[in-house]
């Protein structure tokens, strides 16, 4: 007996649909896109057919599809993560510039405890390796400060971070055609 | 017919599966998914079948063709390509003489047990 789908299922069936999507974006758009409307389509059917319960226990879950459907596309071999790469890309730089502002700031703090209406210009040679020399220029115990910018190596850091986190060197390992659009 | 199957079997023979289903007619994912519960497979779940629909296809195993539907979403069909017709016939042959190897050693008569049974 043909089920009738509420705005409810559908809200059931949209949220693992998104879900699934979430975890399919080192697919490709076009092909995850596919994906995400192939699912919807089916799983519509089978609410229609079995109810919606039974149609979203058929698919097992969004984690288990998406690593499924990652599989498919990718094969049992390690894979390459554009999403760890992508939340490496953007951390780094902050744990960075948090790391190093912290570190300015007890240069500066340094300066002020020695001498709280300090006057003049001092320099900081910087967290080494990692940063430029900075300029901290006193007025009664006020400062402000130019430099202190990445080194290339710093910058080298952050790819290599990047790189390491999303496995990137998987790709060069591994080049498939991808799924045309139905 | 709803007796369950041994996932690991199931998972070495379901692209044989899929491909046969397909090569009698074409269907979209969920009705191949009724084909095979049909068909005695029960306990087969979507979850399993739509990935491995995109592995055929990405293959080049399988082509697509998006067909509307008066009851909802278009309805992606699926049907073999000349590659998967030589895929299927390979398969066949391949699994025929599995399961040959396998009945040549399971019709082997047991020696008699020790407890005296």
């Amino acid at each position: 007996m043909p089920h009738t789908i509420t705005w409810y299922d559908r809200l059931r069936i949209e949220r693992l649909v998104w879900s699934l999507d979430q975890q399919l974006y080192d697919l490709p758009r076009v092909q995850r896109i596919a994906t995400r409307r192939e699912v919807r389509a089916n799983l519509l059917e089978a609410a229609r057919d079995v109810g919606t319960r039974e149609a979203l226990r058929g698919v097992g879950g969004s984690r288990r599809l998406a690593e499924q459907f990652l599989t498919a596309e990718f094969g049992d071999n390690p894979r390459h993560t554009w999403i760890g790469a992508a939340y490496a890309a953007a951390l780094t730089p902050l744990l960075l510039n948090f790391f190093l502002a912290e570190a300015a700031n007890a240069f500066q703090s340094g300066v002020t405890a020695t001498d709280p209406h300090a006057t003049g210009v001092f320099t900081w040679s910087g967290v080494s390796w990692l940063q430029s020399a900075a300029t901290y220029t006193f007025s009664d115990g006020t400062a402000t400060s130019h430099g202190g910018g990445w080194t290339p190596l710093a910058y080298l850091l952050w790819v290599v971070i990047t790189v390491g986190f999303g496995r990137l060197w998987r790709l060069r390992l591994r080049r498939r055609p991808a799924v045309a659009p139905a | 017919m709803s007796e369950t199957h041994d996932p690991q079997l199931l998972k070495g023979v379901l692209s044989l599966l899929l491909l046969h289903l397909l090569a009698e007619r074409e269907s979209y994912g969920y009705e191949v998914v009724q084909r095979l519960q049909a068909a005695g497979f029960a306990d087969v779940l979507e979850g399993s079948v739509y990935p491995a629909l995109t592995r055929l296809q990405r293959e080049g195993r399988l082509e697509t063709r998006l067909v509307p539907s008066a009851s909802g979403p278009a309805r992606k069909y699926y049907r073999l390509t000349t590659g998967g017709h030589e895929a299927l016939a390979g398969g066949l042959g391949a699994w025929s003489r599995h399961i040959a190897a396998v009945d040549a050693v399971l019709s082997r008569p047991l020696p008699p047990s020790e407890n005296g049974d």
